[in-house]
């Protein structure tokens, strides 16, 4: 077995993390990293995770590689079932779905995501592509789990989003509460340089990559940062579960969410398993 | 209205002729999926003009419309490619230039609207959106109360699209329709939209296609095209998966307008049919996409 492992492969296990088993979860399309951090947590400590596809809507499928466009029919291989479109977004609006995965080209320290435009609404300077059901699923999804790979170009964590898509905790109209969204909000976010936490609905630095170090965390991120007093490194992930997503992810779609200066971060398991180091 | 008449197969220049310059058109399909790019493409030969698409999350087909002028206002949850080719060029240059009218919404809001079409009531209520800069581009949601619970909701307007495009296995010609999953929102289309266009793989008998099992009823579909590939690019699975190399083609043809120009010329006005345009593709290219099924080895590779 590899004693070594990429950022991209580490950030899928920290996904992965974050999923309880026995939880309803699913991920949007166009989601590489979280379409394999889901079949990990499947294969891995959630066996009992009800595992719904982004754009097929199959349930629990085991797919022999993760494709790069989300519906395709090689994510319904093998599946229980495939739902119908309407039956995921209803069961989304009735509190059925436990965890969803939700990105964004900005994300502020309230978990709210832009995936609309920057700039303006008006006059955007980037027509980004949109967002497709986050908008309602971001208000009754029970919690949510985002995640950028983008967090160390300082665009992504900012202190206001551009256009706001999809609602964290506290829009300028209102918390979750006040517009009566049933859903409790974003939960964690992954990022490639670190993982918050939301304790009090806004984000806090829970734990940090061995390369990374926290001020040149703190000058990637555009909001004030708040950090965990009991601070740590993120704990290595198993060499089975890395080993694992090399398996799913033979044409390592999930490589595209990163940028090339950041796949060239690698990692090395100590002797003992029970920390990594990079590798320089 | 119902449409019973016994043979509704019809040629593609006719059926493209049932969109009107101006027309909130449905597209079926999604993102690299069965959408209904032969219909695309004649209505770019036909020159319309104006048109007002609505859908989920889309790709190539409202790509392709928006590079060619033929899209005023684009209704859509998300157009793009994925993590596979990223942004929708034409879409994108259109929208910041400003000449693309873009209301963007959500799946859910879309998938409601067409319900509160299909159920003949004005409305259907979403707890989403308020919060949101999504709402400023919709003056026609409203905020409302639930009469019984007090419940902050939205209401949003029913939707009827003028015509419903989608591309299905087979069809009879009576037009019952085959179908299979994923049908994203193709069913709703066809109950919510005043005319439905259809164009199949192959128009087969009505007990084949009933064996197979109806998805879409005869009653609520206009016409049927037969078109073989009809949604190359996009896959359409089980006939074949989608082309990969065509799709970055084109992604890479719509960077600016004089190479989308040439891509139209290419691949939609000088072929000047669906026929000539398999051609163009090439016969062997077209097989290949068939060949996802004889193993995952060959399926991962056609995808690579």
């Amino acid at each position: 077995m590899s004693r070594e492992l990429t950022i991209d492969e580490w950030v899928c296990a920290a996904m992965a993390g974050t999923i309880r088993d026995g939880e309803v979860v699913f991920h949007g399309f166009g989601s590489p990293c979280a379409t394999v951090a889901m079949h990990l947590a499947k294969r891995t400590h959630a066996p009992h995770m009800v595992l719904v596809e982004g754009a097929t809507y199959a349930l629990d499928p085991d797919p022999a590689f993760i494709p790069p466009t989300s519906n395709d029919w090689a994510l319904m291989r093998r599946a229980a079932h495939v739902l119908r479109f309407e039956e995921l977004f209803d069961l989304a609006a009735r509190g059925g779905l436990d965890r969803m995965f939700l990105s964004g080209a900005q994300i502020d320290a309230y978990g709210n995501t832009n995936v609309t435009a920057i700039g303006s609404l008006e006059a955007p300077k980037v027509k980004l592509g949109g967002g497709g059901g986050g908008c309602n699923l971001s208000a009754t999804a029970q919690r949510m789990t985002l995640w950028t790979t983008h967090h160390r170009s300082g665009r992504a964590l900012v202190g206001r989003c551009d256009v706001l898509t999809d609602v964290g905790h506290v829009t300028p109209e209102g918390t979750r509460e006040e517009l009566g969204f049933p859903g409790r909000g974003p939960g964690w976010l992954v990022t490639e340089l670190g993982v918050f936490d939301f304790p009090d609905g806004r984000a806090r630095l829970r734990q940090i990559y061995p390369d990374v170090s926290l001020d040149e965390l703190r000058a990637a991120t555009g909001f004030e940062l708040d950090v965990d007093p009991g601070l740590r490194a993120l704990p290595p992930p198993d060499p089975a579960a890395i080993a694992l997503v090399r398996r799913l992810d033979p044409l390592r779609v999930r490589r595209r969410e990163f940028s090339e200066q950041e796949l060239n971060r690698r990692f090395r398991w100590a002797d003992d398993g029970r920390s990594c180091t990079a590798c320089l | 209205m119902a449409y019973t008449e016994p043979d509704k197969v019809v040629d593609l220049t006719e059926a493209a002729g049932l969109v009107a310059d101006g027309d909130v058109v449905a597209l079926g399909g999604a993102l690299s999926y069965r959408e209904p790019m032969a219909l695309v493409r004649e209505l770019i030969r036909q020159g319309r003009r104006d048109l007002h698409v609505v859908g989920s999350a889309h790709g190539i087909d409202v790509d392709l419309l928006v590079g060619a002028g033929a899209v005023r206002v684009v209704e859509e949850s998300y157009v793009g490619y994925e993590q596979d080719f990223g942004l929708a060029p034409a879409y994108r240059r259109a929208a910041e230039a400003g000449t693309l009218e873009v209301r963007e919404s959500c799946c859910y809001t879309i998938l409601q609207q067409l319900r509160a079409a299909e159920y003949g009531i004005p409305f259907m209520p979403v707890r989403g959106i308020l919060g949101t800069d999504i709402r400023r581009l919709h003056p026609e949601y409203a905020e409302i109360r639930c009469p019984f619970t007090d419940q902050r909701l939205v209401a949003v307007p029913a939707l009827a699209p003028d015509v419903a495009l989608i591309h299905g296995l087979m069809a009879d010609r009576r037009g019952n329709v085959h179908l299979l999953r994923p049908l994203v929102l193709d069913e709703r289309f066809t109950f919510a939209a005043r005319k439905v266009v259809v164009t199949v793989e192959r128009v087969a008998s009505e007990p084949e296609v009933a064996e197979a099992g109806v998805v879409l009823p005869y009653f609520a579909v206009t016409a049927v095209v037969e078109a073989p590939f009809g949604a190359h690019p996009t896959s359409c699975y089980p006939h074949y998966t989608y082309d990969r190399a065509h799709l970055g083609e084109w992604v890479k043809a719509a960077a600016d307008d004089h190479s989308v120009g040439q891509y139209l010329r290419r691949y939609v006005l000088a072929p000047g049919s669906e026929a000539a345009y398999r051609d163009m593709v090439g016969a062997d290219r077209l097989a290949a996409l068939g060949e996802w099924s004889i193993s995952d080895e060959r399926w991962l590779e056609l995808l690579s």
